[in-house]
């Protein structure tokens, strides 16, 4: 007598080696089928020419290529002006209008000669103070009024938000004159003051911002109202922090923007200190005529601090806007 | 410690009354569940409670106190949320100390205490870490933590295991139970589940659209439902529902339909030999719990399985002594759950579920027996679904409704 596995009653099922009985034939012949019948199909695959798709229903690879090719053409099409731009202002006075794809012999004279006739640390400082400052706010009064629409329900919510989004909508010239004016009354022509204060509410910023915390989850601001925090500590205990990607992505688009603006700086700043902007465009109309090399030098130290700020922060820039919410 | 006591509570979102003139009130150290399908308006009853939802009509009080338009953060109550709403930039310990640092309690203090609940919940090694490194189950231990760490005067849980799986659900519902059992302070529970409802309660609170329908310890609410819907809505499979019409018989009420003939044990003396004729039948809905139902016989010579009248014929032959034949019908499905056995039978024209310990010997499309206990039985309305008592008054010879009927 002794304790035997049982064995099912229907045979062995197939392919199972462990188990007792017939270790042979049967299961091996399958097994060499199969192997045959994969064989077959990747034979069958590689007479394709390679060209099947990788994965069921994605692309071929031709289309990939194709694809791919499109998008580099297109990056270089995108980035060639900037090319352009540096290259000029490494060749030699004499060369600026050569038109050779590699500067050479590079010369640093252009840099030099903008160097000497622009103050270009005191432009840069200017540039500096109003970008910062114009972008800070936008970032805070946008926050503050995101946070309000998307948390709050108050009476009259959905009109006030419309009147919001609606001033983006105003051409900057409709509102040029009234501010230029408003600016006069208030002595701040002239200032860089002038060139922040009419500036710091963005409504792009709110409604960026409206759309991150919409799809906030409810259920955190709830638990911290259970947990003793009010509106206002909630707001940077816990919204905040959580929304570092997104003010991120918000912050660098709005220093961009405040760094490139031209027109208003150039309205209000006709006399007093000037932004780099301003600065470059004074070759234009520079009594020598087009002055190229000096001019793409000054532009290309101009676009240096913005490309330092992207490289540093991409990772940011990218998650923020790729994502449409917090995860 | 705290009793919780709500006051004809309504909540209106513009047209729909997701909480409908609701009052309870939770004793100092109770369990209560609030039990009932989605959308029924528990977890907004919960945030009532909570403070996050203010009540359109009626009032809240905690301890007596009126605390309806006292913020949630003043009102003594820590909160369990369904997604664990753990801070997702802090860690644990942070999350866990997060009520005290709101509280402005000194940094040591909020070490220590958050320390003592670590240990108490088996954080302590995952303290620095952060939530999205957690699983499932840490994570509503965490959230657990940050209600424990404030010692507050109660707990609400909004379904804080529903998204735990099956073998860790049953495991934290015994330590919430426990926890209960050590603290003795007062829970308010969130879940749409009936077997956390009856495990974990000392009274459950059942709601439909909005209303209380009924509330009581968890074997008063199964073993004697108010209403069709709570007797619909406990039970797996829930209690049988079929509509009969009561009528006198042989000095006993009855309740008969297709395929069902129920003594209800209910002894009728007979004034005058004509009454029961002229008696009106009054329309009920009949209730029976799976359970209660036993196979007298699988009858497979049965032709007549559905006819009342062969059904009658059985009861009166058997008599008194022996199981009483109260329903025919025919198997449709069979469940097999393991221990037991579900047999969902055509009777009439409607549908009964049997269940019974395996092997019951349930064959589909055999013909069966079914018996009860008339003390087993329940009548509900079949207008207001309320259920119905018998109260032997001198002159009415029907059951009348024990509760006012409600529209």
């Amino acid at each position: 007598m002794a304790l035997v596995i049982e064995t099912p009653a229907g045979g062995l099922p197939a392919g199972n080696p462990s188990a007792p009985g017939d270790p042979g034939g049967p299961v091996t012949s399958e097994r060499a089928a199969g192997a045959t019948l994969a064989e077959g199909a990747l034979a069958e695959a590689a007479q394709a020419g390679g060209d099947g798709p990788d994965v069921p229903g994605g692309r071929s690879r031709t289309m990939t290529i194709v694809g791919h090719v499109a998008l580099a053409l297109l990056g270089i099409v995108c980035v060639f002006p900037i090319y352009w731009m540096y290259t000029t202002s490494l060749r030699r006075p004499q060369d600026v209008y050569k038109l050779t794809v590699l500067p050479w012999p590079l010369s640093t004279s252009s840099y030099s000669q903008a160097l000497d006739q622009l103050d270009l640390a005191r432009l840069m400082l200017n540039t500096t103070i109003v970008a910062i400052l114009t972008a800070a706010g936008q970032l805070l009064t946008s926050l503050l009024a995101a946070y309000a629409f998307a948390v709050w329900g108050f009476p009259g919510k959905r009109l006030l938000y419309l009147g919001f989004v609606g001033t983006w909508l105003v051409p900057f010239q409709v509102t040029m004159l009234p501010n230029y004016v408003l600016l006069h009354q208030l002595g701040l022509l002239n200032s860089l003051a002038g060139v922040i204060v009419p500036n710091v509410v963005s409504a792009l910023g709110v409604l960026l911002l409206r759309q991150h915390l919409d799809s906030f989850p409810k259920e955190l601001l709830e638990a911290a109202r259970i947990d003793g925090r009010g509106s206002w500590t909630t707001l940077w205990t816990v919204v905040v922090p959580n929304l570092r990607a997104a003010l991120t992505a918000l912050g660098i688009l709005l220093l961009v923007n405040a760094w490139n603006e031209y027109f208003w700086p150039a309205m209000v700043l006709q006399r007093g200190p000037s932004v780099l902007q301003l600065g470059i465009n004074g070759y234009l109309n520079s009594a020598e005529g087009d002055n190229w090399g000096p001019l793409t030098a000054a532009a290309g130290l101009a676009c240096l601090p913005i490309f330092a700020l992207y490289l540093a922060l991409q990772r940011h820039v990218i998650n923020g806007f790729v994502r449409s919410g917090l995860r | 410690m705290s009793r919780i006591t709500v006051e004809n509570v309504t909540r209106r979102y513009g047209g729909t009354t997701a909480v409908d003139a609701v009052s309870l009130d939770v004793a100092d150290g109770d369990f209560l569940v609030l039990l009932g399908p989605s959308g029924c308006g528990k977890s907004t009853l919960l945030r009532t409670i909570a403070g996050l939802v203010a009540p359109s009509e009626g009032r809240v009080l905690v301890d007596d106190r009126d605390v309806t338009d006292v913020p949630a953060r003043g009102r003594d109550l820590a909160m369990v949320f369904q997604s664990y709403a753990l801070y997702p930039h802090l860690t644990v310990a942070r999350n866990i100390g997060f009520p005290l640092r709101a509280r402005r309690l000194r940094r040591a203090e909020v070490r220590r205490r958050v320390g003592e609940v670590a240990d108490a919940l088996e954080l302590s090694a995952l303290l620095d870490r952060r939530p999205r490194e957690l699983s499932g189950g840490q994570r509503q231990r965490v959230a657990l933590g940050r209600a424990l760490v404030r010692d507050p005067g109660a707990f609400l849980m909004d379904e804080p295991l529903s998204n735990l799986d099956a073998q860790l659900r049953t495991a934290t519902r015994t330590e919430i139970t426990e926890l209960h059992r050590r603290l003795r302070r007062t829970f308010v529970y969130v879940t749409h589940d009936q077997v956390e409802a009856m495990t974990m309660a000392t009274s459950v609170a059942v709601l439909n659209r909005g209303r209380l329908e009924q509330i009581g310890p968890p074997t008063e609410v199964y073993d004697r439902p108010a209403s069709a819907f709570v007797a619909g809505f406990l039970g797996s499979p829930p209690m049988n529902l079929l509509a009969a019409e009561v009528i006198h018989r042989d000095g006993q009420l009855h309740a008969v339909a297709a395929g069902v003939n129920v003594p209800l044990g209910i002894a009728v003396p007979r004034r005058s030999p004509d009454d029961a004729a002229g008696e009106p039948a009054r329309s009920v809905l009949l209730g029976i719990r799976p359970e209660h139902l036993r196979v007298t016989s699988s009858a497979a010579a049965m032709t007549a399985a559905t006819d009342a009248t062969a059904a009658e014929a059985a009861a009166s032959a058997s008599g008194s002594d022996g199981p009483v034949t109260a329903l025919r019908g025919v198997v449709r499905t069979v469940e097999n759950l393991g221990s037991e056995e579900i047999a969902y039978c055509v009777v009439g024209d409607g549908e009964v579920s049997v269940r019974a310990r395996r092997p019951a010997g349930f064959a589909v499309g055999d013909a069966v027996a079914l018996a009860v206990d008339p003390g087993q039985t329940h009548l509900f309305d079949r207008e207001s679904g309320r259920r119905l008592v018998w109260r032997p008054d001198p002159h009415p010879a029907v059951p009348s409704a024990r509760v006012p009927v409600a529209t």
